[in-house]
């Protein structure tokens, strides 16, 4: 029998594509950082970058488990809506049934679990795929928000509530914090647990996944409900930082999230995807409209950019898997 | 048997296929095909899974061209370089999975994309109805409607669907692969009805099937395909079904298997009247710790149904599971894997190995309990579990990182198997273990069956290979028809007591003739 | 023609006709059946002007879901339509303010709209990106682009000559209404008797099927979205000419209500089935509840939550449908 060569020690050698692609993005990333620093001397201050940081986390926290869900293949589209139906009943809740705040905090955050339990079980159970049902229940739950809210708001909240939205711990935003334990616990949990490994498998052949053993449709289960979780968490940071609840937050955050998502790297068919490439991702994205706000560019003309981007790194994305596939 | 009628005298077949030389990556699928039909003949083709089969067809249908070799269609070579041109040359194929349009109608599925036309180029439904119901009428089919949706239909019917979609577009030639695979006996009769009416026709039928009584009621002749090689082209009049298993199956064997004397244990897995639809009946049978048992039947006999079966992805509608003497219900994977049950299956590349993913976490899949302490993995456990199985199984691979869909058959093979014994189980379902590998690795996966046993495994082999069943195992079992029919000891196993085992009532008759 | 049924193995003969019909004729009830439940509760609901202000307020809607019914029918799905629609009914009443002939104005939100519909479908049909992740992002840089374009301006300052909505046919019928009903028919007719119409069915059922019998996958999918595109641009002319004024911002959630319109008017979202007369049976009565609410003095805001259960559960229901069909 001849000589196996001895297993490579310690390097974590990921398909080459891939590794190109984050660190392409890196480059990309670190290059527009110094050029739009020197196009204005307002960019590259530990303000302002810090304050980049503190837009980031609402759209942020809904990509962590947006990741786990792109890798297995799926979607979620209701996220944005979820957010919406969460905010308005965190103040519903506080306002109107009069829960202690706290309470009305866990109580939205159950909300927006239940909401993505029902996802997850509509899928798994009844087989609908999720592009389907997450398109119907965008419109279910941005419906439930509208009914319940009547399209009036809450305000007046106690002062303590706006400190995850708008204060800072030692010197950096307190929602950043919320982002950056949010990333690492995402990370590891992608990167090195079992139920990441899990979820690569399904991504890559949902059936031998299956046959292996796997326990497919609880992980699709849990990834579903976090996605609903999150989105409940971040319409938690959202209304703490604008200080009032309506129900049209969280419109478009589905752009976004699934933006910042592909762009790094994370692949729409499933299979192939990290963490760091999501938050180098929501760094691109936020710097894009940051960059462009700061050149007078308008709020809202920057999702013009971020669905050229969404566009262009699938196809960019995709081109790349085939030739690597065809290898 | 009837006797061919033909009208004329052709001066060529009208098909006829030549040395037809076909290779994808790492797997030689055709080596020099040759064969023909005639006008109005039945032709049967059969061989295993894996023998060829179905890349021939895809080549005469046009899906791909052969790397070498010629298909000539009444004399004159045809360039199959799409579906397309087979269709124009008159070769329609009924697949096995049905390709039609489950929410149209009959009448619309069959005239789809040729469909008549009326005034101002509208489609001219009423033309299509009546178009139909002669189509329907020519073969004496009187209970399908052309208003009806497919959707709706059974199977049967549905493929006859399929078979009134190439008459309306004059095929000359049909194939059709597998097509009694999911019928009824009631149904298999009509298919002969027609099939016998096509013959009359002057039609030439390309008929693959496993089933060797039906080859023996309705073609003219066979060829039989082991291997992507030519085994033997007879008049289905001069042969009989033990030859034919013989020429599928039969191979030199090319080194002896190295049979150890295993001291055999209790009882790990004891299975009675397991039931589960379509395929599996009732099925006993039970496998001892240090035992091989071999598993041999005809394809479609329910073999790899069974094992699912255990294995918890079909779970069963009725009988008993007992694992160790205790009774389970198997629901999921997932238990069974718990219960200490592993299973490689026959399909390597969809269900066995994620083949996007590299050795290492081919080898942890089902045993990442092991190499993980409260949810994270432990890379260097998971190396080193990797590293362990690729030098005991001898795995070719430049690296643990290699993406394990670039390794050869025989390879990913071992890294399946190695991943269930990661994980320590005490029965070992194995359903067809050493197809398409080469010899050199086939050896060495027997020498691995025979060291599991030793050590107190209970293995249960699935095998279309009679070598294999008769050299490897302990006791062989015959499956047929979702039963388990026979049970030989291994001095009573040879190649005619379990051939006609596998077929059944007609091997003695044809023997008593 | 003797039917010899297998025991209890196959449905009735002429199933497909009556599963089809009665979704058609499950819709008509429900539009009728609604209008005589709430006229009881509140007569005004049955006052014929406000029967046409439903009907002429909503027309559009009508008009783009034939246009998405054949989309998704095909095995895809748009979400970019709404944001679509409040581009074109800018760039029409710009040119319109602007001087340009009203014709010319007409035309140019059907062209363009056929333009950018056309163009996303050769994205996903030639570049293989899923329709999801096209549309999506189309819908941002549409979005987008209206609003640094419009600055948040409305068109205010329309020609008379402009309002589409004004016209009446042979005296009576309002256009809208009228459009409505001519585009239904004329798209249920080419579904129903054109190859290319059929073809559409075929891919959407079957794409595998489909290529085997000569029908191109890429070619017909272009097609069907350059069609859409021209019914957005239909739709958008009607939409815009309704107020006095066209908005800067894209209609909200315009997009969902035109998939809930296909999506309960029959067409199921896995392609392959559902015509759009039911689609435009589905606007009607979608936009008839939309009206109920208020003369139920139930809250209009409700109207979304209504939307979502319906879709869900027609979704629900047909995938259910399905996979008991493909077990039999």
């Amino acid at each position: 029998m001849s000589e196996i060569p001895l297993p490579q020690a310690a390097k974590r050698v990921v398909p080459w594509w891939l590794l190109r692609h984050e660190t392409m993005l890196a480059a990309i990333l670190l290059v527009a950082l110094i050029g739009l620093g020197g196009l204005n001397s307002r960019f590259l201050t530990l303000d302002n970058l810090l304050n980049q940081g503190r837009l980031t986390t609402e759209v942020g926290l809904i990509a962590l488990p947006m990741t786990f869900i792109i890798v297995t293949g799926g979607i979620d589209l209701s996220v944005g809506s979820i957010v919406g139906l969460c905010a308005i009943l965190l103040g519903y809740s506080w306002k109107i049934f009069g829960f202690p705040l706290p309470l009305a905090i866990g109580f939205s955050l159950l909300v927006g679990a239940a909401a993505g339990f029902l996802n997850g079980i509509v899928i798994t159970k009844v087989k609908v795929p999720p592009l389907i049902m997450t398109i119907a229940t965008l419109a279910l739950y941005r419906g439930l928000a509208e009914g319940i809210s009547q399209a009036r708001s809450v305000r007046g909240y106690p002062e303590w509530f706006y400190f995850i939205g708008q204060e800072n711990l030692f010197g950096v935003p307190a929602q950043l914090w919320l982002l950056l334990i949010a990333i690492v616990v995402s990370a590891i949990v992608l990167d090195r647990t079992t139920f990441g490994r899990t979820l690569y498998a399904i991504g890559n052949n949902e059936t031998a996944a299956r046959f292996s053993g796997l326990p497919v449709d609880r992980v699709k289960l849990i990834i579903y409900t976090l996605s609903g979780l999150m989105a409940g968490l971040s319409a938690c940071v959202l209304v703490s930082r604008v200080t009032t609840t309506r129900s049209d937050m969280g419109i478009g955050y589905e752009l976004d999230v699934i933006a910042a998502v592909v762009l790094g790297g994370t692949s729409i068919f499933g299979g192939v995807g990290t963490i760091w490439g999501t938050v180098v991702g929501l760094a691109m994205i936020q710097l894009l409209k940051n960059g462009l706000a700061l050149t007078g560019v308008k709020g809202d003309a920057t999702i013009i950019v971020i669905g050229a981007v969404l566009i262009l790194s699938t196809l960019v994305a995709s081109s790349l898997q085939r030739k690597r596939e065809g290898i | 048997m009837m006797t061919d009628t033909q009208t004329e005298v052709p001066s060529a077949p009208l098909l006829s296929v030549h040395a037809i030389e076909k290779s994808f990556p790492g797997v030689r699928a055709l080596s020099g095909v040759s064969f023909e039909a005639a006008r109005g003949e039945v032709h049967a083709l059969l061989g295993e899974n894996g023998a060829g089969k179905s890349t021939l067809i895809k080549i005469i249908s046009g899906v791909f061209p052969p790397d070498r070799g010629e298909v000539l269609v009444d004399g004159r070579q045809v360039d199959l370089a799409r579906p397309d041109d087979a269709r124009r040359a008159g070769i329609a194929t009924i697949y096995q999975e049905l390709l039609l349009f489950p929410e149209l109608t009959v009448a619309e599925n069959i005239f789809m994309g040729h469909a008549p036309r009326a005034g101002l180029g509208r489609i001219d439904w009423r033309a299509m109805r009546e178009k139909t119901n002669a189509l329907l009428a020519s073969l004496e089919i009187h209970d399908l409607q052309a208003e009806r949706v497919v959707g709706s239909l059974i199977v049967g019917n549905r493929q006859r669907v399929e078979i009134l979609r190439a008459l309306s577009q004059d095929a000359r030639i049909l194939i059709m692969d597998e097509p009694t695979a999911a019928l009824t006996e009631y149904d298999v009769t009509r298919l002969f009805d027609i099939v016998r009416k096509l013959k009359a026709r002057g039609v030439a039928v390309i008929y693959i099937s496993h089933r060797l009584d039906e080859i023996f009621a309705i073609a003219d002749r066979v060829t039989v395909l082991r291997d992507g090689a030519h085994v033997a082209t007879k008049r289905v009049a001069d042969t009989d079904a033990a030859e034919l298993v013989q020429l599928m199956v039969g191979r030199r064997i090319e080194s002896l298997f190295p049979k150890i004397t295993v001291p055999i244990g209790k009882p790990v897995l004891e299975v009675k009247d397991l039931e589960r639809r379509p395929l599996t009946k009732s099925a006993s049978l039970s496998v001892r710790a240090g035992e091989i048992v071999g598993l041999a039947g005809l394809v479609g006999s329910g073999r790899s149904e069974l094992a699912q079966t255990i294995f918890g992805v079909t779970p069963a509608e009725d009988g008993e599971i007992r694992i160790a003497g205790r009774q389970v219900d198997i629901r999921s994977p997932a238990q069974a894997r718990s219960l200490g049950v592993a299973y490689v299956p026959e399909d390597r590349g969809t269900q066995g190995l994620v083949r996007p993913m590299t050795v290492r976490e081919n080898f942890s899949l089902a045993a990442l309990g092991k190499v993980a302490f409260g949810g994270f993995i432990d890379r260097g456990a998971e190396r080193k579990l990797a590293g362990d199985g690729v030098k005991r199984f001898a795995v070719k691979t430049s690296s643990l990182e290699q993406i394990a869909g670039k390794l050869s058959g025989g390879n990913q093979q071992k890294i399946v198997l190695g991943k269930w014994l990661a994980n320590g189980p005490k029965l070992l379902i194995l359903d067809e273990p050493t197809r398409g590998i080469d010899v050199g690795a086939k050896a060495e996966i027997h020498r691995l069956m025979g060291e599991l046993a030793a050590q107190g495994l209970a293995i249960l082999m699935i095998s279309s290979e009679l070598p294999e069943v008769l050299g490897m195992s302990d006791r062989v079992l015959v499956m047929r028809e979702g039963r388990i029919v026979a049970e030989f000891s291994r001095e009573d196993a040879t190649q005619e007591s379990v051939g006609a085992a596998m077929m059944g009532s007609h091997a003695k008759a044809e023997k008593a003739a | 023609m003797t039917a010899v049924t297998l025991a209890g193995a196959e449905a009735d003969p002429r199933r497909r006709l009556r599963a089809l019909a009665s979704q058609e004729a499950l819709l008509a009830i429900a539009v009728i059946g609604l209008a005589i439940a709430v006229g009881l509760y509140n007569p005004r609901f049955l006052a014929a002007r406000n029967l046409s202000d439903v009907l002429l307020g909503n027309a559009y809607i009508a008009v783009a879901a034939v246009g998405m019914s054949m989309v998704i029918v095909s095995g895809n799905i748009d979400i970019s339509v709404g944001a679509l629609i409040g581009v074109l009914a800018t760039i029409s009443g710009t040119l319109a303010v602007n001087g340009a002939p009203i014709v010319v104005a007409w035309l140019a939100a059907l062209v363009a709209g056929v333009l950018v519909m056309a163009l996303q479908g050769v994205i996903i049909a030639y570049l293989r990106i899923p329709a999801i992740v096209v549309t999506l992002g189309m819908l941002s840089i549409l979005k987008g682009g209206l609003i640094s374009v419009t600055g948040g301006k409305w068109i205010t300052d329309l020609p008379d000559s402009f309002h589409l909505a004004d016209i009446e046919i042979f005296g009576a019928l309002p256009f809208p209404v009228f459009l409505m009903i001519l585009v239904t028919i004329l798209a249920a007719l080419w579904m129903r008797y054109t190859a290319s119409g059929r073809a559409i069915y075929a891919v959407g059922g079957n794409a595998e099927a489909a290529r085997l019998c000569g029908i191109s996958q890429p070619r017909t999918v272009v097609m069907v979205f350059a069609l859409h595109g021209l019914f957005a641009g239909a739709a958008a002319l009607l939409y815009a000419t309704q107020l006095r004024v066209i908005q800067s911002t894209v209609p909200p959630n315009l997009e969902l209500t035109i998939i809930t319109a296909s999506v309960v008017g029959g067409v199921s979202i896995l392609g392959g089935v559902g015509t759009v007369v039911g689609s435009t049976l589905a606007a009607v009565l979608i936009a008839e509840i939309a009206s109920a609410l208020v003369f139920t003095d139930v809250s209009p805001y409700w109207i979304r939550a209504v939307q979502g259960v319906l879709i869900l559960a027609t979704v629900i229901a047909d995938i259910l449908r399905r996979r008991r069909m493909a077990g039999a």
